[in-house]
């Protein structure tokens, strides 16, 4: 393949035997050292707005280019950006492009712009994040790096969730944010409470995350799409690699086979090693210090579990026009959430309370799926996809407690609940993109997933409350079309998605449309819309005094309704080479939502029937969102606001809006980071408000006709409390270790980091519980502050 | 590649922005609302009463509403006329005009804490063919920690009803005497001197013979009660998976505002 760097684009101005050569360019992008395919990377003509995106397996087709001595330049999070010069008689189709990682740019090697983004924000997409892991160490973690914590510090994506790496995108919940991992779709996303997500990202190539108004070819979510692509594995040599922190080891090989096979595995467990439970245990000190506030004792609990995770991907090109890969995920978690306290409250008699409970809980996902990627000519590719994707969840939370009365009798009781949840997804999709014009792309499917999800929740010793068993076929299709009108100035993509629901036997059309007009090469103006369907929802249990559990059930019964939500988004963007500035604005209504709640009874009959506790309400979210990034330099990063709302109707809470659980009105994150020689640095803080809660507040006693005295618990208004505001700081330095002396190329890297640097007390949530008319409240804290080592090493 | 560091327009968004998010976090103090409750039995043939108490905070950091719980104007209005209750102090208030009629709908309501509490309830009808299988039972004297029960038990007590719409029934047993003579000795502590079956929606109950702590006369009454109150029993062990409201016929309130009927028996527990 020919191809060359140039520096200067002033070169190409002057080129004087301009041809003329206006169709298209089509070709691959690729890793230059691994080989990996690089998706959907922005290939742009220099200086214009006309550019495209990669497909999924790398491809690539640009039209529309004026000459053949054209610059193009290609970007990609990670690696530097690549400027192209077209040459006379170059070879048009099959075109490859071979892109350097940033870390191995070197100064005899001439590049273009000194760009190596840790995330990319799309200028032309509307609300379109894109990331990739290849310069994810750079910044701080707490012992992972982990994709989905870095999507965390960009606006409009709640980061003051440390227990939860679903992301809140929004003032939307993780279960509306649909996540699909090489073509299948991952149901919890959380390992280890949340801290960490279920993706290491060893295995991966590129994220992207849409934060609403996603096209067509996306559906079953209300809110965003967060779509992964793992790494097909070292296409030119054997590669193997560790990563050891003071949380987890990880460990990879890539096995080329011949030029036609590639695979990659991945592995990685936590560990609670000496050094760990060292420092873990001097910063949080568990069951501890109790502090009493009129009546209420207060005590805390330190969480401990493990995790591990695998991933394997196997990729065969039969021929140049074939791919087929096998992807395959396993990820479990075992928690265990015990805690023991014993308080003697201030008010009240002299009784005194020891309260001990269990909380283990088992769960994890288990994925695959098979995918057959077609080229069949520069026009026309598809992608074939059979998937089967399973989330379990096992959990068995106990109580035993006893009070000790003044007279020195002893009164044990024990509660518990058991709650099993099973996901099963079985899909076959076919996705296909065919160039009917220059300007035209028609992107079009099929799709069709068996649900079968089954959920049971014991309360106490084993009375079964709630036992729900469903399953249903969901299949449709999707049509739609990627415009470019008035010379690339105007990007317009209209779709439509149908779907059928067995469960409800209904049709459901989902209109959307969004588009970016680029005003010239640097300002950028976006609007977006839709309708969104969610047929598979994530049910809050609402449980004021345990915290709140979510659990996965099918849509579609009276109990809980099919969902949707309607889009509307506007934003402007402002890029030049060293900033961008964005900022962008959506209001976002939502139906049918679903809540499970015990907390009300039935007004009619004797018999109490829990399945008459699932309530039915409706939400909104709006806000806007700024970002200012400076792209290159010593000095990077960004600074991010976002202002916004999120609030839930439930008439059987209360008679007007209330704030939803995930609503938090200000978040303001800062990334910096810095470059000096071989060692990068970096720092984030991140500021947001306190989400609400709803806490009892009183109680009362009623005489019963017997006599008998019973008491009763009043609580706050629905989310009527705010936790205390989350902020905190986390540093990290890097410092990279290259081998070879001619061909230097980076081989590993040793980071420290710091999370919460300044200890930071963050409540996560507060559980409670009431004996004898006392209350005893918990305050489940976030980590403080936690260093961690990496080392990192690999071979190539 | 050299390039000059404009980080200002960063630093002063960030000192912007920051300003912003510390000034604006300000919340309402929801914690605690000062809400009324109310006890009211109306039992059929019986004159209106009913009780208003506070709920007791869990926090010490409270505002009380200034109404006085012992002088609050509280209407109750049936078959179309409005009466005010008297009060009597304590939180006890009550009208001896009014005479609980089975049939009629009652509705109540009152200010408090600027809110308007409201409550209704009808009063079922009275139990139809109340009849007990024995009226008296002769139960041998038990001792405490003994392993089992000492002598011949005789068969437990069975209570039916007319029950057409499967509706809630429950009955209390009440020892009648004034000092009566407990069957089981040695224990530590009193046994009390009345307890219930639990509520249910069929036509028979039955009362084991120990049951009965005392001997002596029992009254068995038999109350036709409400769901919202036979929902009073289902959240009765309140765990803490749930905080019930107990009462769904009370808004902007808590307690308990229900009417019933009762049919009263007699049976007498011998010493052998």
């Amino acid at each position: 393949m020919l191809f060359s760097f140039i520096s200067n684009a002033a070169l190409a101005q002057s080129d004087s035997i301009q041809k003329p050569f206006n169709h298209k360019l089509s070709g691959i992008i690729k890793d230059k050292g691994t080989g990996e395919a690089l998706p959907f990377a922005i290939i742009q003509l220099k200086g214009t707005t006309t550019g495209v995106t990669s497909n999924v397996d790398g491809y690539f087709s640009l039209t529309n280019i004026p000459a053949d001595t054209s610059t193009i330049v290609v970007s990609y999070p990670g690696y530097s950006a690549t400027e192209i010069q077209l040459k006379p008689g170059q070879a048009t189709t099959d075109f490859k492009i071979e892109m350097l990682p940033a870390a191995k740019q070197l100064k005899e090697v001439t590049v273009s712009a000194e760009r190596e983004d840790v995330m990319l924000v799309d200028r032309s997409n509307v609300s379109m994040i894109k990331m990739t892991p290849k310069k994810l160490e750079q910044l701080p973690n707490i012992g992972e790096k982990d994709i989905l914590r870095a999507f965390q510090l960009m606006p409009g994506i709640s980061s003051s969730n440390e227990s939860s790496s679903g992301l809140y995108v929004r003032g939307g919940t993780p279960d509306q944010n649909l996540v699909l991992y090489d073509g299948f779709t991952v149901y919890h996303v959380d390992h280890l409470y949340g801290f960490y997500s279920a993706f290491n990202s060893n295995a991966l190539k590129d994220v992207q995350l849409y934060k609403g108004g996603f096209e067509s070819k996306f559906g079953g979510r209300l809110s965003s799409v967060t779509e992964i692509t793992g790494k097909d594995g070292n296409q030119n040599k054997f590669n193997v690699g560790a990563d050891v922190s003071l949380l987890s080891f990880n460990v990879f090989a890539e096995v080329p086979i011949g030029d036609k096979f590639s695979s990659i595995v991945a592995f990685r467990r936590s560990y609670r090693g000496l050094l760990y439970n060292q420092i873990f245990g001097m910063f949080n000190a568990t069951g501890g210090t109790a502090k009493a506030e009129g009546g209420r004792a207060t005590t805390s609990t330190t969480v401990a579990s493990f995790f591990y995770d695998v991933n394997g991907k196997f990729t065969y090109r039969p021929t140049k026009k074939d791919i087929i890969s096998l992807s395959i995920y396993n990820g479990t978690d075992k928690l265990d959430n015990s805690s023991a306290a014993t308080e003697q409250p201030i008010s009240g008699s002299s009784s005194t309370f020891s309260n001990s409970s269990t909380d283990l809980t088992n769960y994890g996902n288990i994925g695959s799926s098979l995918k057959w990627s077609r080229r069949w000519n520069d026009k026309l590719y598809s992608n074939t996809i059979a998937s089967y994707s399973n989330y379990y969840s096992d959990r068995n939370n106990s109580q035993t407690k006893s009070i000790t009365d003044s007279l020195g009798a002893t009164n044990t009781s024990s509660q518990g609940i058991f709650e099993t949840n099973n996901l099963q997804d079985y899909s076959l999709k076919s996705d296909y993109q065919y160039d009917l014009k220059n300007n035209v792309q028609l992107q079009f499917g099929g799709f069709g997933t068996y649900y079968d999800i089954q959920y049971t929740y014991a309360q106490n010793d084993t009375v079964t409350i709630l036992n729900k068993n469903n399953q249903a076929y969901l299949t449709g299709a999707y049509l739609q079309s990627k415009i470019d009108l008035l010379h690339n100035k105007i990007h317009f993509l209209p779709g439509i998605r149908a779907s059928y629901f067995t469960t409800t036997n209904k049709m459901y059309y989902e209109p959307r449309a969004s588009v970016a007009y680029n005003i010239n090469d640097k300002i950028t103006l976006k609007a977006a819309t839709g309708l969104y369907y969610q047929f598979a929802n994530r049910v809050t249990r609402e449980d004021i005094l345990a915290g709140s559990r979510d659990f996965w059930l099918l849509s579609g019964t009276n109990d809980v309704p099919v969902s949707s939500a309607m889009h509307y988004i506007l934003g402007a963007a402002y890029e030049n080479d060293n900033y961008l500035f964005s900022v962008e604005g959506y209001y976002k209504t939502l139906s049918n939502l679903t809540e499970y709640s015990l907390r009300f009874n039935p007004q009619q009959g004797s018999d109490v029937s829990y399945s008459e506790n699932f309530f039915t309400g409706k939400g909104f979210s709006r806000g806007i969102e700024f970002l200012v990034q400076r792209k290159v330099g010593k000095i990077k990063g960004w600074v991010s606001y976002t202002l916004g709302q999120a609030q839930n109707l439930f008439p059987v809470y209360s008679t007007g809006y209330f704030p939803a659980a995930q609503d938090v009105t200000h978040e303001f994150k800062t990334v910096l980071l810095y470059k000096y020689k071989k060692w990068n640095f970096s720092a984030t803080w991140v500021y947001a408000t306190g989400r609400p809660y709803t806490a009892p507040s009183g109680a009362y006693n009623v005489t019963l006709l017997d006599g008998s005295q019973q008491s009763f618990y009043t609580v706050t208004a629905k989310n009527g409390q705010r936790l205390p505001a989350y902020h905190r700081a986390d540093i990290a330095v890097n410092y990279s270790i290259f081998a070879g002396k001619k061909n230097r190329r980076e081989i590993g890297y040793i980071g420290v980091s710091v999370f919460n640097v300044y200890n930071r007390t963050n409540v996560w949530y507060k559980q409670y519980s009431i004996t004898n008319g006392q209350i005893l409240q918990t305050n489940v804290n976030y980590l403080g502050i936690t260093p961690n080592l990496t080392l990192s090493f690999k071979l190539r | 590649m050299k390039i000059s560091m404009p980080k200002k327009p960063i630093f002063i968004l960030a000192v912007l922005f920051l300003s912003m998010a510390v000034s604006c976090t300000k919340e309402d103090n929801t914690e605690f609302t000062d809400a009324a409750i109310i006890e009211a039995y109306l039992n059929d043939g019986h004159y209106f009463s009913l009780s208003v108490s506070r709920q007791i905070p869990f926090s010490d950091n409270v505002t009380y509403s200034s109404d006085d719980i012992n002088n609050l104007s509280i209407a109750i209005n049936y078959n179309g006329s409005t009466h005010t209750l008297t009060p009597l102090g304590n939180g006890q208030y009550s009208d001896s005009t009014i005479v609980i009629n089975q049939g009629n709908v009652y509705n109540l309501s009152f200010t408090f804490n600027n809110q308007n509490v409201t409550a209704t309830t009808s009063i079922p009808a009275k139990p139809i063919n109340f009849q007990q299988s024995v009226t008296g039972i002769t139960v041998p004297p038990q001792v405490e920690s003994h392993s089992g029960p000492t002598g011949t038990l005789p068969d437990p007590v069975e209570l039916s009803w007319n029950n057409p719409d499967g509706s809630n029934y429950f009955v209390v047993i009440q020892n009648m005497e004034t000092n009566p003579v407990p069957i089981t000795t040695g224990a530590t502590g009193q046994s009390d001197k009345t307890f219930r079956t639990p509520p249910t929606n069929l036509t028979v109950t039955e009362i084991r013979p120990l049951d009965f702590q005392y001997y002596g006369m029992h009254r068995l009454i038999l109350y036709h009660v409400l769901p919202d109150y036979a929902a009073l029993y289902a959240t009765g062990n309140n765990s803490s998976q749930n905080l019930a409201n107990p009462s769904t016929a009370i808004t902007n309130g808590y307690g308990i505002f229900t009417g019933l009927n009762s049919d009263t028996l007699f049976i007498d527990v011998i010493h052998p």
